[in-house]
């Protein structure tokens, strides 16, 4: 069931549209993350969600009720800011209470829901504190039970982990989903970092220049991307200029090698048809492992070690390659200059529309 | 290193000299009533007369008035502007400098020729006038008071905790009062006591519009009497540092913005 709807929003400012007829439905208790560059448009349609910014056209459905035009202190929406902004005149259990005390709760409910909202976050000892004296995950998460206590319909999260170091932010991105779990609330989440929206997302919406690219769950946006944009914004991607030989074949030529798709825009294709097709790194190997579907002559440009993988460059004719391998202590690398044979299976050669 | 602290020291002693110098002669002078012994019978002259208690209390009204009615004025609109119409601030600022060039005596004379006849016939009453001056004063005070304010609004990040609290159900005077107002108390303490300090001192406004303020009275008393004038500008002079110092105490539990180093 829909909980949420954009219909046709869009957002002008001046001349410029920063949303263009955005559409989507968010059902209930799911994780939609809002992924894509600066300036996409992602935290100008979650600012819309939330009423700090007035669609110039479109709906905005929450509950079956139109909230476009509601003032953003009518709308029950949990917001969560980059900046924590936590007021820093308030204690921590007076930040999370606030918004209780607008909603005129009783003393003894604010009390018991302030306390269960500590307990949530794993600072029970904390309420006497202020933001000043606690560290920026542990301010994120009262800024996170300071939207959790009112009950919102919908939880929005601008970019909570963007101002925390690496660690913090890997823990901090579980333990916001397992409380969104827990809850079992409508959470949208805008990040500009592929690997938090892939790890923490029921859904993705990938967004370049106002408008979405492609929505999809963290395996399909990954695995299945359907624009080169998606592809190269999400993962490392190679992709290379083709054409189609055989469409019922699935026989395509890049550069002067011959290659095997499974892709049915390739089926669906003309002979002759200009193609961009695009391999993930870790889809490629080098023959040793016997697969045979497409080989081609390759020569090892450049090896980085990159830790858990390591990256091997290669040239096919003219076009560049790279090939991720998982690291392990009795992994026998290529040497560099050296001419070897790479290959990757049909299904893993994709299609991108341009 | 030696030389810089020597040269740091001699700076200190001449800015020393340079200040207390002549608050310790203004000092001496007005403890020398009594000849050839040191007294308070200056001090004691000036607490007894009706004049200086009138004047001092009148001045302290109307202060405390321009300080409500400008703080109202001036915070609503520096909130505004920072919240809405950032890109209108280089205008305010201007706006909120004029009184620096236009002279005090231009501008009461601008006051008595539109509000001494209809429609706003103010200094007719004396309660009239009153408010006259108190809105003279704010225009006065305002390069100081915008100053204060918009320093506080600009050390907290205002627009986000007001969609903070809007998102939490508050509306606009909620947040204002609950959030924004305690953030930058500094701020309007300094731009309350700076307005103070030129509503008691000013002459201009006050005596030209014929009211029975402090600035009046101490020209006055500069022109009758010696030693008088003297410690009333100790007297100043202490009441403003009480007030520098009341800034301070009031100030001082304000929270900070800082983060706990490695308190994760």
């Amino acid at each position: 069931m829909t909980h949420l709807s954009l219909s046709n929003v869009s957002k002008k400012f001046v001349e410029t549209f920063a949303v263009k007829d955005f559409n989507l439905a968010v059902e209930r208790g799911e994780f939609v993350s809002f992924l894509g560059p600066s300036g996409c448009g992602k935290t100008t349609t979650l600012r819309m969600i939330a009423g700090f910014e007035a669609p110039t056209a479109g709906k905005v459905i929450l509950d079956d009720v139109d909230v476009t035009s509601k003032a953003p202190n009518q709308r029950n929406v949990g917001m969560v800011f980059q900046s924590y902004a936590l007021f820093p005149n308030m204690t921590v259990a007076q930040n999370i209470g606030f918004g209780l005390r607008i909603h005129r709760e009783s003393e003894a409910a604010i009390k018991q829901r302030v306390s269960e909202m500590l307990a949530l976050i794993h600072l029970e000892k904390r309420g006497s504190n202020y933001p000043h004296q606690l560290s920026g995950g542990q301010q994120q998460r009262v800024a996170l039970a300071r939207a959790l206590a009112i009950h919102p319909q919908v939880l929005l999260l601008d970019e909570p982990l963007s101002a925390l170091d690496a660690k913090i932010r890997v823990s901090l991105r579980a333990e916001i989903r397992s409380i969104q779990r827990a809850l079992g609330i409508t959470a949208i989440y805008v990040t500009h970092d592929q690997e938090e929206a892939l790890s923490i997302s029921d859904r993705i919406v990938v967004m370049n220049a106002g408008a979405i690219e492609q929505v999809g769950t963290p395996f399909e946006i990954y695995n299945f991307p359907q624009t080169a944009f998606v592809a190269n914004f999400v993962g490392t991607l190679n992709t290379a200029e083709a054409e189609v030989i055989d469409p019922s074949k699935g026989l395509i030529r890049m550069d002067a090698v011959q290659l095997e798709s499974d892709s049915p825009e390739i089926k669906s294709g003309q002979k002759g048809e200009k193609i961009t097709i695009a391999i993930r790194p870790e889809r490629l190997h080098f023959l040793s492992e016997g697969k045979r579907a497409n080989v081609f002559e390759c020569k090892i440009e450049n090896i980085t070690f990159l830790g858990s993988v390591v990256r091997v460059q290669v040239s096919v004719g003219n076009v560049k390659f790279n090939n991720d391998t998982f690291n392990n202590p009795f992994l026998e690398l290529p040497k560099i200059g050296e001419k070897t044979q790479i290959t990757c299976a049909r299904d893993a050669v994709l299609v991108l529309k341009n | 290193m030696r030389k810089i602290n020597l040269w740091a020291w001699l700076w200190i002693i001449l800015g020393g000299l340079y200040f207390f110098g002549p608050l310790y002669g203004a000092l001496d002078f007005s403890m020398r009533e009594k000849r050839g012994i040191l007294s308070f019978v200056a001090y004691e002259n000036v607490l007894k007369d009706p004049n200086f208690r009138d004047s001092f209390t009148y001045s302290t009204l109307i202060a405390l008035a321009t300080i409500t009615v400008g703080l109202i004025l001036i915070v609503s609109t520096a909130y505004w502007v920072h919240l809405r119409l950032p890109q209108a601030r280089p205008i305010v600022d201007f706006i909120t400098l004029l009184p620096f060039v236009v002279p005090a005596i231009v501008l009461v004379d601008g006051f008595i020729q539109i509000y001494s006849g209809p429609p706003f016939a103010l200094t007719d009453t004396p309660q009239g006038t009153n408010v006259l001056l108190m809105f003279g004063y704010i225009v006065t005070a305002m390069p100081y008071m915008y100053r204060s304010v918009d320093a506080g609004l600009r050390a907290v990040d205002v627009r986000t905790l007001t969609e903070a609290g809007q998102s939490l159900g508050a509306g606009w005077i909620t947040i204002l009062f609950r959030v924004i107002l305690p953030n930058i108390r500094t701020a309007l303490l300094s731009g309350a006591f700076l307005t103070f300090a030129i509503v008691i001192g000013e002459y201009t406004f006050a005596s030209l519009l014929a009211r029975p303020a402090f600035g009046p009275y101490m020209v006055l008393l500069g022109q009758d009497r010696a030693y008088e004038p003297a410690a009333l500008s100790i007297m100043s002079f202490a009441l403003t540092w009480a007030a520098m110092m009341l800034i301070q105490f009031l100030g001082r539990g304000a929270p900070g913005q800082g983060q706990v180093a490695g308190a994760h």
